[in-house]
């Protein structure tokens, strides 16, 4: 077997790039390579803690009992150009350090009430600055980044596509006419 | 001891040899060792096993890795597969990968191929339309490339044949620009479709919206379910490859009856180098291929040949098929192998709304994808400033609008609970292109790929006539759907390259004339008789219908001729 293979097999065996060996960064905080970027304890965290701003735990399950914060992390990691994934990454630290200036305290540990109102309000400022002006920062990279991804994350899990609404893998028909009513009451 | 003849010119040697196993390439298989020939199928990729090796069919979205996003390396790897609608995570397996395949763009060309067994039946859109003598008779009537051969009675019965057994279905709409086949049930128009298409048919006398004709088992008959093949689902994850054989596909259709009659041999990893030509005996003798993995140089003997290695592969094995007889390509006496290839112009589209039907929607999905609406322009004469025409397919539907704003419980809610959209209305262009001898394919005279095989090079534009025809079909549609009633009507043009609507053809083309063609009405090459070329390189012109199905009916009929005329001892 060729090397490559073999080290790629390994690491499937090992269930990917999670479980790889992670070591410390400067500050001592771990850290994780993924297969193009690199993330510590604290943008991990703050990225869960995002996502589980956006989908929480209500009656259903939220973000984190989804597991959707690995999902977004996997997605960053794969389904971003490397260009991006700077913006993004620079967008993180933007990002930290306005909520900081703000707080004088990290995301994760604002109350679940400031959390949502700091995400609502960040919302209508950029899409109030969006019809302003067409640039786009690295911070509004970052989060809109996360929002899409999460969304997406939920909108496409197992839990969503089965509990939620009814994904058919095999409808077996196409009905055309069908009164909106009759779907409703369905 | 019986090992010791494997490599023997004898068991190299079959009645007939197929080079492809896909669209055209199954229907020759399947019709020579139905009629009990001993046969050869070469197939350049890997084998793809009905069911077994569909990995994709049944995983739900969450089951996909990126939930079906391509991970940005493949995209980035592969620029050309990448811009191909269906190159998502579900089915990027059955495509050719931009560097393991590489040709020379002379002008941009987004040659999209699918190499395993099956090729790209697997993949393909399953529209199937017949062809009428408006198609037919055009190059003649219009002054462009050279006559057809034949005329929609030759082709008719076979029409008839291969529909019979792939299972299409539609409405006899009794058009006699798209002439009515052996159809299974319709999938029906929706309720704005239907309506769009009872409007057409009042405000223009030749303007029709009929229910897309497809290659799907919306009713089987005992001949599908012979096949192993059951009704069609539905489910629209064509793409995938079907665990119903719901649509036609060579891997689920014409292989494994071919490989049932015990008549047939298939080799995959066997890339076709060149047909042998023996100076003597004036005909070819068989094959040249190269092992894909072993690079091992291996010949195959047969007294028939069948070339349906798909349009742009066929003219290359061709043109490097040389010898002291023809030095410039096998059959190419006239000079014009590789010439007057044409595509479909597939470069604009329009979409709108509409405000009626808003109590009513559909349930299910529609494989067929819509309507279809005829060509309409120069049918029965010349009526614009550009030749021939188009058709286009028509759809309406309406989808779940969620709000995506803010966060939290709201949002989560808002996910769930969604209204449906007003109707959305959308129609795409497909049109003729005409053929023409600056548009081309050579070999290189340096490149070649890893099994020392010339790259080919790919000369092919747009011109004139199909910027004339895209913005006509701009008006002629913002008209139609404007006088409809549809509103927010927006039409986008774009500038993709030839080769991205898949529907390259010519440049082996068929003809009455020697001096102007390769191939005669049986698609026969004219100076080596035991030569068939079936699949898209044959089209003299590619009117505007989507062309598998000519492909399929042109191969059940040279099979025919070609079995007739061996038995006679003339080939």
């Amino acid at each position: 077997m060729n090397r490559r293979i073999a080290i790629r097999n390994m690491a499937l065996l090992l269930g990917g790039t999670v479980l790889l060996p992670s070591c410390l960064n400067s500050k001592g905080n771990k850290v994780v390579q993924l297969k193009h970027i690199t993330l510590d304890d604290d943008q991990q965290t703050l990225i869960a803690e995002i996502a589980e701003t956006i989908i929480p735990k209500t009656s259903t399950p939220g973000a984190k009992d989804l597991k959707l914060p690995e999902f977004v992390l996997l997605m960053l990691d794969d389904c971003y150009n490397k260009k991006d994934q700077l913006q993004i990454l620079e967008g993180l630290t933007a990002f930290n350090n306005l909520v900081k200036s703000k707080f004088n305290k990290d995301f994760a540990n604002l109350s679940i009430k400031e959390r949502e109102s700091f995400l609502n309000d960040f919302e209508s400022s950029a899409k109030q600055a969006q019809k302003n002006s067409k640039s786009t920062d690295s911070i509004n990279a970052f989060y809109w980044a996360i929002k899409q991804q999460t969304v997406f994350a939920y909108t496409t899990s197992q839990y969503f596509m089965t509990k939620q609404i009814v994904y058919e893998l095999v409808p077996g028909r196409y009905n055309v006419h069908v009164p909106v009513k009759k779907l409703k009451s369905a | 001891m019986a090992n010791l003849n494997i490599d023997s010119v004898k068991d190299r040697t079959f009645d007939a040899i197929v080079i492809g196993s896909g669209m055209s390439g199954g229907w020759a298989a399947k019709e020579l060792t139905d009629k009990g020939l001993k046969t050869l199928i070469l197939e350049r990729g890997r084998d793809v096993k009905h069911i077994k090796d569909y990995p994709t069919t049944n995983l739900n979205p969450w089951e996909f890795p990126h939930h079906g996003t391509l991970p940005n390396d493949v995209q980035e790897a592969n620029p050309i597969a990448n811009r191909c609608y269906a190159f998502h995570e579900d089915a990027a397996h059955f495509f050719v990968k931009d560097k393991e395949h590489p040709y020379v763009q002379a002008k941009p060309f987004d040659w999209i191929r699918g190499y395993q067994v099956g090729g790209k039946s697997l993949l393909w859109a399953r529209q199937t339309q017949r062809w009428s003598d408006f198609d037919f008779e055009g190059p003649a009537r219009d002054g462009f490339a050279v006559d057809w051969p034949i005329r929609y009675k030759d082709i008719a019965p076979w029409y008839s044949y291969v529909e019979k057994f792939a299972g299409i279905s539609g409405n006899k709409d009794g058009i006699p620009e798209l002439p009515d086949g052996e159809f299974l049930p319709a999938f029906p128009l929706n309720d704005v479709e239907d309506y769009f298409s009872k409007h057409v048919k009042s405000k223009y006398k030749n303007r029709h919206v009929i229910s897309a004709r497809c290659a799907h088992l919306s009713k089987p008959n005992q001949i599908h379910l012979d096949q192993g093949r059951t009704q069609c689902q539905n489910r629209t994850l064509c793409q995938r490859g079907c665990p119903f054989g719901g649509y036609f596909s060579a891997n689920a259709t014409t292989i494994p009856w071919a490989l049932k009659s015990g008549h047939a041999t298939l080799r995959p990893f066997s890339v076709v180098h060149s047909i042998i030509y023996d100076e003597k005996l004036g005909k070819a003798t068989g094959v040249r291929v190269v092992d894909t993995n072993t690079k091992e140089t291996i010949e195959y003997f047969a007294k028939i040949i069948f070339v349906n290695a798909a349009a742009l592969n066929t003219n290359l094995i061709l043109l490097n098929s040389t010898s002291n007889r023809f030095p410039n390509g096998l059959g190419n006496d006239s000079g014009v192998l590789g010439k007057y290839v044409a595509f479909h112009n597939y470069s604009a589209r329009i979409s709108g709304e509409y405000d009626g039907y808003k109590e009513y929607t559909t349930e299910g999905r529609n494989p067929a994808g819509g309507g279809y609406i005829p060509r309409f322009r120069n049918v029965y004469k010349q009526e614009t400033d550009f030749l021939r025409g188009y058709a286009c397919g028509f759809y309406a539907g309406r989808y779940q609008q969620h709000s995506e704003e803010g966060v939290g419980e709201s949002l989560k809610e808002n996910l769930v609970n969604g209204e449906l959209s007003p109707w959305q209305v959308g129609s795409h262009m497909m049109g003729e292109t005409i053929p023409k001898e600056s548009n081309f394919v050579t070999l290189d005279k340096s490149l070649k790929d890893q099994w020392g095989i010339p790259q080919l090079k790919i000369s092919v534009d747009y011109d004139d006539n199909d910027e004339k025809m895209k913005k006509d079909f701009v008006e002629q549609l913002t008209e139609m759907f404007t006088s409809a009633g549809f509103t927010n009507i927006k039409a986008s043009t774009n500038h993709q390259a030839p080769g991205l609507d898949i529907h390259e053809m010519g440049g082996v083309r068929m003809g009455n004339d020697p001096k102007t063609s390769i191939l005669n009405k049986w698609n026969q090459v004219h100076t080596c008789k035991n030569v068939f070329v079936t699949d898209g390189a044959s089209m003299t012109s590619t009117s505007c219908q989507n062309p598998s199905l000519t492909y399929m009916a042109l191969t059940a009929r040279a099979a025919d001729y070609a079995i007739t005329e061996s038995k006679k001892g003339n080939i």
